[in-house]
């Protein structure tokens, strides 16, 4: 593993020459720097990837238009990029010494961030085989019932938690999770005119939430991971931001969407009989089974965030936590394993796996040198204005196309620059983190979990149109960005 | 969006209609017959003694009116005499005016439109003359069964049940599901490649059966905070609605079948409900 990724590194460095005479990776990494190698690339072929890359981002922000799945997407550019790669000789032959042993290895295995793809799919086999638990659920109604059904608490409460859950767990799951809590609930308490409303600033929040923790988001990890910042670093440092945001955005979401507390008794007696219908224990399959999940997520939790600290665990990485607990949770399910297989979402990890490889071809072919020099210019406007404009123009991109290929190109920028790549506590790398996380609030098609909001609204006939949604969202994408500048500014730099 | 609906599943299971209890008031009581004078006022107290239920517990007795031969002439008239009256209750018996009791085949036409018609619920004693009637049967309500085939949310048959149940009685909350009709959607399902066949019988009718238990369960709670003692229990299965009620009542003694005969959407009865009023001639039916 170790040798994998020092040869990740030094490809990535681009030590190509080196790589093919199969010397050890560690004297190669030392051997050429970055400049060196880049410089070798033919501005024509740069620009020629630069190209397929603008191409990638525009065919993943038409996703849905194309009726392509994302791994088909990135997958096909990745075999492409990795053959039109090798025509024109900008990638380093596979052979790797691994333990003083000679092997062969395709350009495009170590060009995968391992650790990363282990994180998600581990993560979400955790999170899948707890919520069988019923633990997620039971939380869900029993908020449901302690509002008892009057609508701000309702939404108060609904935030509180899709916030909780998308740092927990991840965005979309959240948004799941809410979103058809949302309107079996309302439709039980008769305010369907709710529905539209309670949705939107739910999915608002569950980009808000998607800051609390490193392994919240796919951008924090991509981020986080390429800053070096730690999971408790990164809690403390972006917490009182999603507070912040949080309550704003409840408070704006509650004016704009007319959310009223009830005023009569008969109303909140009403309200409270239809909410007392729901039995929080129903989905429980054994108490045992519960409490099993209770623990075990607070111990994943807590295994998360000492992962960097802690003997062993340290050099094996998150990846390895979130798988351990992915497999030890599946102990309990073991005669039905499979069943929670077929449950992981392939289509995002193998957009992971083509994303990387792209990427990686992108590093030969000294794009993400190109554009970086473009970054270049905006750093040196200085952490204020530099940072600002970075998280704004993050924002903005992320809010037309996924997220994750903005996050992944800016950290690879970020950390090939001389000043920010060693620096974790660079304003830029927070900038990148609020913006890819933030900008998928503008449009519908801004983050999987909007998506996912919109697809209940449609699912219950109600109806948005990209423009509506575009509207009723820009004053919260607006308040939650110039927040997050106001914050990044005064507290993060 | 599997996940979606599978959460929104979970959330709809967990919303779970609960019993709300109105205790019914029986104020009037009207006795058709087509008995002679003579026989009207012995059937009448055969009634009274077996629905003593409504008139033990507050000390209040309902009011008995009979209405025979002489009070009307018509379908037509009976059902004038029925809305002016204002009864809570009407007590009669399947086949007035006609000798078709001798050959059960129908409830009558006097029977068939009140059940449909009358605002108030009909109970059909067996008939005087027939001799059908079980042993234990029109002597008290000790043993009542609430019949349906979807009980969940029924509060009113649960309602009439739990108030012609003596105390200290038996309420039967009974829930069968038709066999033949789950076994047409499953044939349906086992040619659907998508779905498997096994998983989705079983999860069907673990979630059919499980709806009516909770209800029960719900029911139970609520009477024991009211104070009512009586002994709820439930008999939710999957079956054949006529073999099953036959051998249920047998089974369990059941002194009065309660279940539901209008139908919102049709003026015909209940389609569960005629063939089990026809059939079950044994003991007295309560039709809601």
């Amino acid at each position: 593993m170790v040798a994998i990724g020092t040869l990740q590194e030094a490809t990535s460095a681009g030590t190509l020459q080196e790589a093919a005479s199969a010397v050890p990776l560690q004297e190669a990494l030392s051997a050429v720097p970055l400049q060196e190698a880049t410089s070798a690339v033919p501005l024509a072929v740069t620009l020629l990837f630069f190209g397929l890359l603008v191409l990638l981002i525009t065919f993943l922000a038409l996703e849905e238009r194309l009726h392509a799945k994302k791994s088909v997407i990135a997958g096909v550019f990745a075999i492409g990029c990795l053959l039109l790669g090798e025509i024109l000789e900008i990638l380093p032959p596979g052979t790797v010494i691994v333990g003083g042993e000679t092997i062969h290895l395709p350009v495009y295995i170590p060009g995968i961030d391992w650790n990363v793809l282990a994180i998600i799919m581990g993560s979400s086999l955790f999170v899948d085989i707890i919520s069988k638990s019923g633990l997620f659920t039971w939380i869900a109604i029993v908020l449901t019932k302690k509002s008892r059904g009057d609508p701000v608490p309702l939404l108060v409460y609904y935030g509180v938690m899709t916030v909780v859950f998308s740092a927990v767990l991840n965005n979309v799951t959240a948004m799941i999770i809410v979103g058809s809590l949302t309107v079996v609930s309302l439709k039980r308490l008769g305010r369907d005119d709710l529905l539209l409303g309670f949705l939107l600033i739910e999915g608002f929040l569950t980009n808000v939430g998607g800051l609390l923790t490193l392994i919240s988001s796919v951008p924090n990890i991509i981020v986080g991971s390429a800053a070096d910042i730690s999971f408790l670093t990164f809690f403390v440092k972006s917490g009182p931001y999603v507070l912040v945001a949080m309550i704003a955005s409840l408070w704006l979401g509650g004016r704009l969407f007319g959310i009223e507390r009830l005023t009569t008794d008969e109303e909140r007696e009403t309200a409270r009989n239809l909410v007392d219908g729901f039995d929080e224990n129903d989905s429980i399959e054994s108490s045992w089974a519960f409490w099993l999940g209770a623990v075990m997520l607070v111990l994943f939790v807590v295994a998360i965030a000492t992962a960097s600290v802690t003997p062993y665990v340290r050099e094996l990485g998150m990846g390895y936590v979130a798988m351990g607990f992915g497999i030890i949770m599946l102990v309990r399910y073991k005669s039905v394993a499979d069943k929670f297989y077929q449950a992981i979402d392939w289509d995002l990890l193998g957009f992971f796996a083509g994303l990387f490889v792209v990427l990686n071809v992108m590093e030969h072919a000294a794009v993400l040198q190109l554009a970086g020099s473009g970054l270049a210019r905006i750093v040196a406007l200085g952490e204020t204005v530099g940072s600002a404009l970075t998280l704004v123009a993050a924002a903005l991109a992320s809010s037309v196309t996924d997220n994750i290929p903005i996050a992944a190109v800016l950290a690879k920028m970020l950390s090939s620059h001389p000043e920010i790549g060693g620096d974790p506590t660079s304003p830029f790398w927070w900038a990148v983190i609020f913006g890819a996380n933030l900008g998928g609030n503008l449009t519908p098609i801004g983050s999987a979990s909007t998506l996912v909001a919109v697809t209940i609204i449609h699912k219950h006939d109600l109806t948005i149109s990209f423009g509506g949604f575009v509207k009723k969202a820009l004053p919260f994408a607006a308040l939650q960005i110039v927040l997050a500048v106001v914050y990044m500014l005064a507290f993060l730099r | 969006m599997a996940k979606l609906d599978q959460f929104e599943s979970v959330f709809r299971a967990a919303d779970k209609p609960v019993y709300g209890y109105e205790r019914v008031e029986i104020a009037k009581i009207l006795v058709v017959t087509d008995l002679p004078a003579a026989e009207v006022a012995e059937f009448r107290s055969r009634l009274q003694g077996f629905l003593s239920v409504l008139s033990d517990d507050t000390g209040a007795v309902p009011l008995w009116v009979d209405l025979g031969v002489d009070a009307f002439q018509s379908i037509e008239e009976l059902l004038e005499l029925v809305a002016s009256e204002g009864a809570d209750l009407v007590c009669t018996y399947r086949n007035l005016f006609t000798k078709a009791w001798v050959q059960p085949h129908s409830l009558g036409d006097y029977v068939d439109v009140l059940t449909q018609i009358a605002p108030c619920p009909i109970l059909v004693a067996p008939h005087p003359k027939a001799g059908r009637e079980f042993d234990h049967a029109m002597k008290n309500t000790d043993r009542v069964m609430a019949i349906t085939d979807h009980l969940t949310g029924d509060d009113q048959l649960v309602n009439y049940g739990v108030r012609f149940t003596l105390p200290d009685g038996t309420l039967f909350l009974s829930h069968v599901e038709d066999e033949a009709q789950f076994e047409r959607y499953i044939a349906t399902i086992s040619k659907i490649p998508s779905i498997d066949t096994d998983d989705a019988k079983a999860a069907i009718l673990e979630q059919l059966l499980k709806e009516p238990s909770d209800y029960v369960s719900s029911c139970r709670d609520i009477l024991a905070a009211q104070g009512i003692s009586i002994d709820t229990r439930a008999i939710v299965m999957l079956g054949h609605h006529l073999r099953e009620y036959k051998r249920l009542i047998v089974e369990h003694e059941v002194d009065l079948l309660v279940l539901n005969t209008k139908d919102e959407d049709q003026l015909a009865m209940h389609g569960l409900a005629y063939p089990l009023a026809v059939e079950l001639r044994e003991i007295p039916l309560l039709m809601l």
